[in-house]
Parts: C-alpha cells; structure tokens; sequence
C-alpha cells in the first residue's frame, strides 16, 4: 500500500494544541515528557516510554496518535490506533479514559475494547469496520491476526500502544505480542509503535523488543521519582512467630488492625490458595464489613471480578485481597494503601505493587510487608535495600521459542497466507528471532505443514498447505477452528467450571483437584463456603454451606523463584553487610539460633548442614540462588549421589537451599568430599538425564505442548467434542521420545526446563560456586532455622531413584509392614 | 524397540486357572484363550487428522507385543476386548494394512468384543476379518468391554476403564503409578494393552490388584 504522505505540520500542530485545550479543561497541566512523547509521535518516530506507575503514562502515549487522528481523519471506518494492555479487565478502564479524552477531540471516532470478554454481539458489530481506537490482548490481536481478512482490517493503522510492556516482555505473551507487531509492521509499513514500561535497568532492549531490530527507537522519560516507603509488619515476638510457613496466618489480627474499611485497601498474596485464606480470616474477624471486603484472583469468574474492579471505583467494595491478577491496573484507581503477604521475591514486583497506592502523581507510594515465618524477616530487610537503592531486575525477550513461532504461523496462514520467504524475514524482524536460523524455521514450517520430519509419511496431516504460488493457508475449517480456540500462550490446567445448583457460575478450578471431591466435601472459592454436590460434565456442582471447609483448593502453576538481585541482598543480610532496621532487630533470636547450631550463610563459600531424623539421612545446601536453580541443583545431585550409590533421595527446595532425604542410609561424608560431585561440566546432560528420572521436563513439556499445538488447553465446556484427541502430555512425551527423539520440541522443552524451571545460569553458577569457593558442613543435632522449613515443606516434594521399580515398591510395602 | 519378556501370576478366577501376562493380556490355558482389551489402534492418527503432528510407530510396537504374547502362550483364540481402534480418523490405509498383514499371519483366531470406540465406524475395515462380538460367554466366564457385572452370574472380564494403581510411600519415598490387573468379586479388568494409552486409578474393596511393572508383575 503507498505509504501516507508526510505529515502538514500545521495540522497535527493544531490537533496538539486541543489536546492541550482538553488537559487545561480538566485543571490538569501536561508534563514535560508527555509533550516530548506528542512530538516525537509527530515526527513519526517509534519508541518507548518509561516513568514511574502513576506519572500519566496513558496519556503521554494516547495523545499524539489522538491528535494524529484529528489532523488526518479518513473517510472510511476502520482500525488507526490499537492500544495492547496485557490484562482484559484492565482494557475496560482504559477503554473509559479513552474515551473521555477521545470523545472530546475526536468524537466520530469509535473507541472500543474488543478481547474475550467482549459480548458477541459488539464483536459482529466490529466484524464490519473495527473501530478508531481498539483496546485489545496480545491473544485477541493474535485472534485478529488469524482472520482472512486481517490485512484489509489492519492495514490502516497509524499505531500501536503496547501498555505495561514490562509485565509481558520476557515471558511467551511477549514473544507472541513482538511476533503479531512484526507482522503489523509489515501489514501497515509507516506503522509507530509506542510501549510503556515501569522502570528498568535494561530500557534499550525494551526499546528495540517494541520496534523492532535495527530501528530507531525514541526513549522517553522524565525525572519523576516517587518516593516509595517500604515496610515491614513485625510480630510481637520472633520466639512465637513460625520458623516455616507461607501463609502467614498468625499476622493475620496485625494486619486486621491496620485495615480500614474506609479506605481502598489491596493485600496482595502469593498463591490464589493463600487469597482465599487470608479473605476467609479477615471475613472472621471483620463480619461486619460485609460486602466491601472481596478476594479477586484469577480461577473467579470474569464477571465478579469486573464487579469487584468497579465497585474498587465506586468506593462499594474497599479492601480486596488479591494475587498477581490485580499487580497491573490503570492508574484511575483510588487505590490508598497496599500491604503484601509473604516473600516479595522480587524487587520489580514489589515496586510494582507499591505503585498500586497513592495514585497522585508526586504522591509517595506505600507498601507494608507482612512476614509469613520468621526467615522472611531477613528478606524483607534486604528487599527494603534494594528498593531505596533503585536495584531493580532486568528483563529481556526470551530466545526463539519454536512452540510459539509454530502456533504464530498457523495464525499468519489462516490470515490471508504467507509465502515462507516473507515470513522468515517477518519473523526475523523480531528481537526474540532475530537470530532465528533458516533451518529451524523451515523445521518449524515442516512441523505445521506434515508435522515435522518423520511425519512425511502420513498424508492425512494437513495443517498448514502451500498453494501454486506457494502461499500458505489452512483449507481445513475443523482445523482452522481448532487453531483459534487455542491461540495464546498461558497453559493452564484442564479446568471445569464451579456452579451453584441455579446454574450461577462462580469460576473455575483444576479437574484433577475437581475429580478428586467427594460429594460432602466443602472448600473455599471465590470467598464462599462451598460443599461439593457432583460432578456432571465440565461442572462441579456445589452447593453454600456454613460448615467449616475440609479440603483446600489448590491450583497448580510454577512458583516463583526470589530474584537474583533478591537473593544475593539476602546472603548480603545474613552476613551483616545490610544492617539495622526493626526487621533485623526482631529476628536477632533467629540469626543467634542459626549462628549457635552451624553458622549464618555468606557470600564466597556455600552453607551445608547434616542431620539424622526419624525420616531418614538428611543433607541440606544453601546457594541462595533461587528456587528453580536448587531445583535442578538437587536434582543433578541426587543423580550423582544416586551413581555412586543406588539410591531414592526425596528432595525439597525453597528460595534458599535445597535438602536431599534419604530413607536408608547414605554415605554423604565421602560424596561431598568427591569433587566430581559438583563438576559444572556435565551439566546439562546431569540435568536431562535427573529430568528423566524425576519427571520434570514431561512437565515443561505440557506447556510447549500447548501453545505448538499438539494439545488443547482445557477449556471447560469444550471437552466432550475433542475427546477423542486429548492425551496427557505424558503420554505425548513418550511417544515423542520413542519415535521422534530429535523433536525439536522436544529440544525446546529441555531447554526451558533448563533455562526457565531451573534457571540455567544460576544453577551453573552455584555449582560453580560449590566446587571452586567450597562447601562447609556442619552436623546438627536438629534442624537449624534454615534447615526447618525445607524439612516441613512437603508441598514441593520431587522423588529422583536410581533403584529399580520393583526394588521401590517392595520398599514401600516393606515401611507399610514395620510400623 | 523388541517386547519385553512376558512374567506371568498364576492365579485361579471362578474355579478356572488364569495366567495374568506382563504383556498387559490375561491367558486362560483350559480354552487356549488370550484376552487383551483397549489397543486404540490408529490413535497417533487420529490426532494427526486433527493437525496434531503425534509420531506414528506405537502400533508396530503393539503389534509385536501382541504376536509375542500370542506366540509364547500358544494361544489358539485371541479375544480383543473392545476398543480396538481409536477412532474412524485413525483408520488410515497404512494403519489398516500393517494390522491386516498381522491379522492374517496371527496363528489364533481373532474375534472383537465391541466397545464404545469401535462404534465410531459403522463396519470395521474388510481386510481384518474380524469377527465382531457384543460378548462372549464361555464356560464360567463372559468376556466383555464394560466392567459390569452379569446378570446371568457369570464371572465378566472387561477392560475400558484403563485401571492403574498408585502406590503412596510412607516415610517420604514417593508415588509410583502402574497399570494393573484389577480382579474383583465377579468382574475382573485387565489394563490397556495400546502403548499410547493413558489410565484411572481403580481399587475397589475386596479386589485383587497385580501390577506391571518394568516388565515383572507384581501382587499388591
């Protein structure tokens, strides 16, 4: 298409000064960087803006391509703008705003969210012409993408707005977003695209993930700080206070003592099982607040959710204590006060939700932690330091996720075709694929076109199909609908739905939690006291009920792990490099237990502590690297162990160390003393070959399972008609490893188990450090503070046995005998 | 990939003697009977049609485990009970020739059970000859794909349900999950033979449960 000519400057001048005239209606002025941004729009630059949460950021973005559209309306209906915002609740408020300032300035222009909440009749109306402005996810744009007539659609746009950039950036949502911008640049090549960030460290890759590879990108920023106050809700006594746990209820009457239902209140927590904890102990204590109090997660149905997030508007519902799901909001919330429930494990993230208080812009944001055991007291303190120091984490794209770019091109192909030349350089035009070879992007196209190299033998694969001119699309509509059903990146487990007898959906859990109820059984969900009736088809059927709950729900999905900058304040912390504080004075008596029965961990050498239990041979290493490194970690010891020896180790990790539990007897004296123990060159074949055996990487492999394609995400109420072609991806990773061993998928999958479920390079980094800094054991005679919630901790239990299944299971029977 | 040798349990169901097989099969010697249940055959295929690129082979390895169970018991009668094939999409021509060229060159008479797969096509291709029964009653024993029990008293063997075991380990020493031979009062289920066949845990009070594991079966 012929690219727009250059802008007549007087007009988009003008169109800037309304934009002003609008701010100075509202009593607002704009800030300096938001006039920048609007300038820089205009002379058609890209970019990315970075201030802090709360500093207008909406509206910096906005206005230029608002004032573009009032400088060059068009005739014809269709899409100019389109504003990505990671969350689908968020799009609602942020379609609002939009609309005020658009209204005002542009009033033809229609101003409309489109994502999977949108009701099917605003989406046949938007089948016609898209509106103006579209407010939309990075899985509905990709939905866009997928229709036939998405290049007719899509072709006009100016520009795009992609909000909270860093939230999405190094995760496969963020792979998915710079894949669908690559091909939008190529859909409207005079496109500009403007990402908004919190702050990073790392900008410029932000920058160049937004706009592309090798193209100018304009950073904007302002010297906006606000201040942000961190603290820390100490226990009356440390001597009272737990040595593990991660619920933190104990806090709970502290925290009900602070709360005030006269103010907007979010308490953030780590799990959705701790959200429904905690609102069902402040309910307790606080009967009389009623309705104003609400828990808000993810698995709540969407519904109750926006109902939750408006009355959160209105002032009807003031304290909600939520999970991750509501870290991202618009900064139109009255947000007042923010606490925070456990281990922040990251520095970002806890930023991130201190920045959900005090939404004035200048105005200091406040966050108040809440310990849950007493070691948190430590993390706390040295989270408090790396706020005040500004010491925030990096991010970057993920490398070339095969899974995502296999789904993205059926996605290309059902949207008007490709030819495999122009994808590859599309695709290219990506941070994430820059690199991304001509070979493996022809695997990837092989994969979709008869499934991989040892698929050729089976004509009835048809996914994708090249016509005479070799351009690609999917003739299969069962296919096709299949595709668009599963387009996105988020695995989650198979789910049914939670509804009363009256048919009123309240969400959704996990089948395997569903499948395993009996009838009586009551649990909490979505704040309600529930008793299991039945399961028919993809509901759980429940009743109300006042009795107290018996089962817990839980919900699967990673854990994560302390960052690195985190993680490495903590060992500062321990080792008296971070100093003062309320938090440390409190947990003096646990710095004194630890030091008296084996010593405070510290930078330069690695802490192990020895122990013999009733349970069996305990070995305990502290690397502080995180949990997923000293998940891989134990695992490539407990293999190694399990070499020397045969042996079944149980093994247990946190944010701190790792414990490896033998039942019988082990000789760990002399395996610690082998150096070849902790050889950092093996590595990744020890890590594969422990993955095997401990089951891990079926696990990761169910993710890249899903978004390539091979299986279908459980959406609750579409089971019965794909049953025939649902498998376990247990299953699928078996035939896989039979049959097509060299799968690149495969390969894939090993690599996130390694990069991502065991943070490759921290795991190398702490064998590294146990083999050249050393290791010093001490025996305890009990468990020492550090030692005791890896001993208590039954939740994230990993088996690895080197000893024969039948050898295992007489084992068993054996401990069932003896009492 | 060559099968495993076949470990047997010997054991006695309804006064009959019975050989439960590591080969996931149950032989009955008095009628030279072998009985194997849930074989999904074409259920790689199945998924490909649906543009799931799942390697095919499993049906090969299947084949060959079921020739050598056929082979090391003698077996004259080969009862399939149900579920033989996965789906009407799975039943390519090349899944259809390589078992028909194993049909004919089986040394036992082969008959199908019906189950609830089989029926997603209204005739089973003609190259297998396969005889197709709703159940077999023979002797003391009805042979059937549902594990219900009979109405006319008879001891059913059945499969469907894909039964499996997990063993919990007291003293932390973990979980083991294991297809088993689940043998009940008056029904008695054996586990799916297919490779590419997943499972529900069944224990019902008063069964006896046999395990198959690393080749070797195991009394639980």
């Amino acid at each position: 298409m012929p690219t727009p000519p250059p802008p007549a400057p007087a007009a988009y001048a003008d169109a800037l000064a309304a934009v002003e005239g609008w701010f100075d209606a509202q009593g607002w002025a704009p800030f300096d960087y938001q006039r920048a941004a609007w300038q820089a729009f205009g002379r058609g630059e890209s970019g990315l803006i970075h201030v802090p949460t709360g500093a207008g950021k909406t509206y910096a973005a906005f206005g230029g391509p608002l004032a573009w559209l009032r400088a060059h309306p068009r005739r014809r209906a269709g899409a100019r703008i389109v504003y990505l915002s990671p969350l689908r609740s968020v799009a609602h408020d942020v379609e609002l705003a939009l609309q005020r300032i658009a209204g005002a300035l542009c009033p033809d222009a229609r101003v409309e969210s489109r994502t999977g909440d949108t009701s099917s009749a605003v989406r046949s109306r938007q089948r016609r012409a898209l509106p103006e402005v579209l407010i939309t996810t990075p899985e509905s744009l990709s939905l866009l993408l997928a229709r036939a007539d998405a290049p007719a659609l899509l072709a006009g746009l100016d520009s795009v707005i992609v909000d909270e950039w860093h939230a999405l950036l190094d995760s496969k949502r963020g792979t998915q977003t710079e894949l669908a911008l690559a091909a939008l640049r190529r859909l409207s090549p005079s496109l500009r695209i403007w990402a908004l960030s919190a702050t990073l460290p790392n900008v410029d890759t932000a920058a160049q993930a937004a706009v592309g590879p090798g193209r100018a990108a304009t950073l904007i920023t302002a010297p906006i700080d606000r201040p942000i106050h961190v603290s820390c809700l100490l226990p009356d006594a440390v001597d009272a206070f737990p040595w593990a746990g991660h619920l933190g209820l104990e806090m709970v009457h502290k925290v009900v003592e602070r709360l005030d239902v006269g103010s907007a209140t979010l308490v953030f927590t780590n799990t959705r099982n701790q959200a429904e904890r905690w609102y069902q102990a402040i309910q307790r204590a606080r009967p009389e607040w009623g309705a104003r109090l609400a828990v808000h997660h993810s698995a709540i149905d969407a519904e109750e959710r926006a109902r939750i997030e408006r009355g959160l508007s209105d002032g009807s519902v003031t304290v909600v204590v939520c999970t991750t799901s509501l870290d991202l909001g618009v900064d139109f919330g009255p947000v007042e006060r923010v606490f925070n429930i456990g281990s922040p494990k990251g520095v970002a993230r806890l930023i991130q939700r201190a920045g959900r208080s005090g939404h004035r812009p200048g105005a200091a944001c406040e966050v108040i932690c809440v310990p849950t055991h007493a070691l948190e007291l430590i993390e706390l303190r040295a989270a408090r330091a790396c706020v005040d120091a500004r010491d925030v984490e990096p991010r970057a794209p993920l490398d070339a996720p095969l899974d995502v770019l296999a789904q993205h091109m059926v996605t290309r192909a059902l949207g008007g075709g490709f030819t495999a030349d122009a994808l590859f350089d599309e695709v290219r035009d990506t941070v994430g694929y820059a690199g991304l070879s001509r070979a493996h992007f022809d695997w990837c196209l092989a994969l979709v076109r008869e499934g991989g190299a040892t698929l050729k033998a089976y004509p009835q694969y048809h996914k994708v199909v090249a016509d005479e001119a070799g351009v690609y699309g999917v003739p299969d509509a069962r296919i096709a609908r299949l595709h668009r059903m599963s387009i996105g990146t988020i695995a989650d487990d198979p789910a049914v739905w939670v509804r009363m007898g009256n048919g009123q959906r309240l969400g959704a859990i996990e089948e395997r939690f569903a499948a395993r109820l009996r009838p009586g059984d009551r649990f909490m969900f979505a704040g309600r006291r529930l008793a299991f009736v039945k399961l028919k088809d993809v509901d759980c059927v429940v009743k109300p009920t006042k009795a107290q709950p018996t089962v817990a729900a839980r919900w699967g999905g990673a854990k994560m792990a302390v960052s690195t900058h985190l993680a490495s304040a903590l060992l500062r912390t321990f080792a008296g490099e971070i100093t003062g504080g309320p938090e440390l004075a409190a947990a003096a008596p646990i710095l004194a237990a630890q030091a008296a029965l084996s010593r405070l961990p510290r930078p330069g050498t690695v802490l192990g502590e020895r122990l013999q239990s009733r349970e069996g041979h305990h070995l305990f290493l502290y690397p502080f690297e995180g949990r997923n490194a000293h998940e891989g970690l134990a695992a490539v010891l407990a293999l190694r162990l399990g070499r020397r020896q045969p042996a079944t180790f149980s093994t247990s990790v946190n944010d701190y160390g790792l414990e490896l539990m033998s039942v019988d007897p082990y000789p760990f004296e002399a395996a610690l003393a082998d150096p070849a123990l902790f050889d950092p060159d093996a590595l990744v074949d020890d890590v594969m070959a422990a993955v095997n055996l401990g089951e891990l990487s079926r696990r990761q492999f169910r993710q890249v399972a899903r978004v390539a394609g091979l299986v279908f995400a459980g959406y609750p109420g579409k089971r019965k008609t794909l049953r025939q072609v649902q498998a376990s991806t247990g299953l699928l990773y078996d035939v896989f490893r039979r049959w097509d061993p060299d799968n690149l998928l495969l390969h894939q999958a090993e690599r996130e188990v390694l990069a991502q479920s065991f943070d490759h390079s921290r795991l190398a980094a702490s064998l590294r450090a146990l083999s050249a800094d050393g290791l010093e054991v001490f025996d305890t005679p009990h468990p020492s503070p550090l030692a005791f919630p890896l001993m208590v901790s039954r939740i994230n239990e990993t088996l690895f046995s080197t000893e024969a299944l039948a050898d295992r299971i007489a084992a068993m029977r054996a401990d069932w005998e003896t009492p | 990939m060559r099968p495993a040798p076949i470990a047997e349990i010997a054991c006695t169901v309804a006064g009959e003697a019975v050989r439960l097989l590591s080969a996931r099969a149950l032989y009955w010697p008095a009628r030279r009977t072998l009985a194997v249940a849930d074989l999904h055959w074409g259920k790689a295929e199945t998924f490909q049609a649906f543009g799931i690129p799942v390697p095919s082979g499993d049906l090969a390895l299947d084949l060959a485990r079921l020739d050598a169970a056929v082979r090391a018991t003698g077996a004259e009668r080969l009862l399939l009970l149900g579920d033989l094939i996965h789906g009407a999409w799975g039943l390519t021509a090349q899944v259809v020739d390589q078992a028909a060229e194993w049909l004919t060159r089986c040394p036992a008479e082969a008959i199908l059970v019906e189950g609830n797969h089989d029926q997603h096509v209204a005739a089973l291709p003609d190259a297998w000859a396969l005889p197709v029964l709703p159940s077999l009653r023979d002797g003391p024993f009805r042979f059937c794909h549902a594990p219900a029990p009979d109405p006319q008293g008879a001891y059913v063997w059945a499969g469907h349900v894909h039964p499996v075991a997990v063993i919990r380990g007291r003293r932390r020493r973990g979980r083991v999950r294991l297809p088993i031979f689940h043998v009940g009062a008056q029904v008695g289920v054996l586990p799916a033979f297919g490779a590419f066949t997943g499972g529900a845990e069944l224990d019902e009070p008063g069964a006896r449960r046999y395990g198959v594991a690393d080749g070797q079966l195991i009394a639980l």
